[in-house]
């Protein structure tokens, strides 16, 4: 199959592993949650491994915990790092969250407090990282149920403001957006508007469920990453790509791996409207290049 | 004077990790001074989603166990959540806590069924085979002769004192009575084997933490295929 530009892909799942083989040439891409090839066991590990070269693969993150308060853990974003160079991936990406403190963690994605405050000390272990890793860095923006009453910044100026102090990208996750704006009741177009132009250097999309609870004003919708990408999304996405050139559009899923017609109808659904097909290859495209 | 953020995340992870959060019905804005203004409602939809997450971490691992508990899941889980907050993302290391949490549990309440922490015990040491972890005691001796022989590090050996085959056949009820079983990865494979053991074998497989001399068997009878069998089957390390 002839490569696309953005390269539209699915996240790599062990559980789908054989699946995910015999349906390769419809895949541009394929993002590896570098975590599980560190907790991983043998086979999985050999599993990933045994893709590069099949096709470009590029390099996620979950445990960094960035917005934790204390120092970056460079033994583990060593260990990362070696992944990135194995997988050949052209860019890492990590979620601009914390998940754990010193003695108890969460497992979950958390808001940090959008303060300039706050801001300063992600930017420094921004470039901490950035200092051991060999490709471009990338900063994913997350969807939270709750909000910290003295966030001063919005979403998009504190990532903006990251990214510029840093050169840091942006992972731009339609659904955590669509999500946010919807629960806390704010515009994504206008997230949009305020992210610089070019900053998006990779995309997820996914499909959550909605949740209805008595106590809450509106129904809230839920990133399980086990649905249909809704079409709000879509759209979001198409707006945004008209001042972003990501790399590659990466569709997450993570429950429901046996309905492999709604993932392939999702990839079709994303290749229809986004894809442009292109002879170069995706690392000549890759995040790192210059605008 | 403006709290340090350290304190406030740490504050709001043992709020999210509580009893009370995680089932509790507070609502409106949270007036502890270091989660000023938070809502309360939606710390606790955060609270149990995490938890749920975790559950279903455990459960992957522990399935027949957390099955066995019957109506007592729900007091177990909740003792569990005073005692144990999270402490990693793994599945492996969620199962692992829990299943330390009964351990401790079982000390001073008769577990029920009684065979429950021999189920407890093989379905945490399978997942812990497949996910490929080496076992302790591992001394590594690289001063080992080819041909020396030691417990592969990632087979787990088990006394059981009931037979609970029948449990993980999906059938009721276990029989007592004592059996070994050696869960280990053969060569090659990434699915966890099951065997069962003698009492001699298990107790020289327990005592194999280092490499030895093949020759200290020498007086036991077809030990030479003896040792191709068990390391074919994943039980023992040959030095190359």
């Amino acid at each position: 199959m002839a490569l696309s530009n953005p390269a539209i892909g699915i996240g790599y799942r062990r559980h789908i592993d054989e699946w995910t083989r015999a349906n390769l040439a419809r895949f541009d891409v394929l993002e590896i949650t570098l975590d599980h090839c560190l907790t991983g066991n043998d086979a999985a590990r050999a599993a990933i491994f045994d893709l590069v070269g099949q096709i470009p693969l590029t390099a996620h993150g979950i445990g960094l915990s960035i917005g934790t308060d204390v120092p970056v853990d460079l033994a583990y974003v060593d260990e990362i790092a070696a992944i990135v160079d194995r997988i050949q991936a052209p860019a890492y990406s990590e979620h601009l969250a914390f998940t754990r403190v010193p003695g108890r963690d969460l497992g979950n994605l958390l808001p940090v407090p959008r303060t300039q405050q706050v801001a300063e000390s992600i930017i420094a272990k921004v470039r901490q990282v950035q200092s051991r890793i060999s490709v471009p860095f990338l900063l994913e923006n997350i969807t939270y149920i709750f909000d910290w009453p003295d966030s001063e910044l919005s979403d998009a100026e504190l990532l903006s403001l990251i990214c510029a102090e840093t050169g840091a990208g942006i992972l731009l996750d339609v659904e955590n957006l669509y999500l946010n704006a919807s629960n806390h009741g704010f515009d994504p177009y206008a997230f949009l508007d305020d992210l610089p132009t070019h900053v998006v250097k990779e995309v997820h999309v996914a499909g959550g469920v909605t949740l209805h609870e008595e106590f809450l004003p509106r129904p809230l919708l839920q990133d399980t990453h086990s649905h249909p990408v809704p079409d709000a999304a879509l759209d979001l996405l198409d707006y945004a790509l008209k001042r972003q050139a990501p790399a590659a559009i990466v569709l997450e899923r993570d429950d429901r791996l046996d309905a492999f017609d709604e993932i392939l109808d999702d990839v079709a659904r994303l290749r229809a409207r986004f894809a442009r097909p292109i002879e170069t290859s995706y690392a000549a495209t890759a995040v790192g290049s210059p605008d | 004077m403006p709290q340090r953020l350290l304190d406030r995340q740490i504050r709001l992870l043992e709020h999210l990790t509580s009893r009370a959060c995680i089932f509790g019905a507070a609502r409106g804005v949270s007036n502890d001074p270091t989660l000023l203004g938070l809502d309360l409602g939606l710390l606790h939809l955060e609270a149990r989603f995490s938890h749920e997450k975790r559950m279903q971490k455990i459960e992957w691992v522990l399935t027949r166990t957390l099955e066995l508990l019957g109506n007592k899941r729900a007091v177990v889980t909740q003792e569990f959540i005073d005692a144990c907050p999270p402490a990693g993302i793994s599945w492996l290391e969620n199962a692992r806590q829990f299943h330390g949490f009964l351990k401790t549990r079982w000390r001073s309440q008769a577990p029920e069924p009684p065979y429950l922490p021999d189920v407890a015990a093989y379905e945490l040491a399978y997942a812990t085979v497949r996910a490929g972890e080496m076992q302790a005691p591992i001394r590594c001796d690289d001063v080992a002769l080819p041909g020396a022989i030691r417990r592969y590090p990632g087979a787990v050996l088990l006394r059981c004192a009931y037979d609970i085959r029948p449990i993980l056949e999906g059938n009721d009820g276990a029989p007592e009575r004592r059996m070994n079983l050696a869960v280990t990865m053969q060569p090659g494979t990434d699915v966890p084997q099951v065997s069962e053991l003698s009492c001699d074998l298990l107790e020289i497989l327990e005592m194999l933490d280092a490499f030895v001399d093949p020759a200290m068997f020498q007086d036991m009878p077809e030990v030479e295929e003896l040792i191709q069998n068990l390391a074919a089957s994943g039980l023992i390390e040959v030095h190359r």
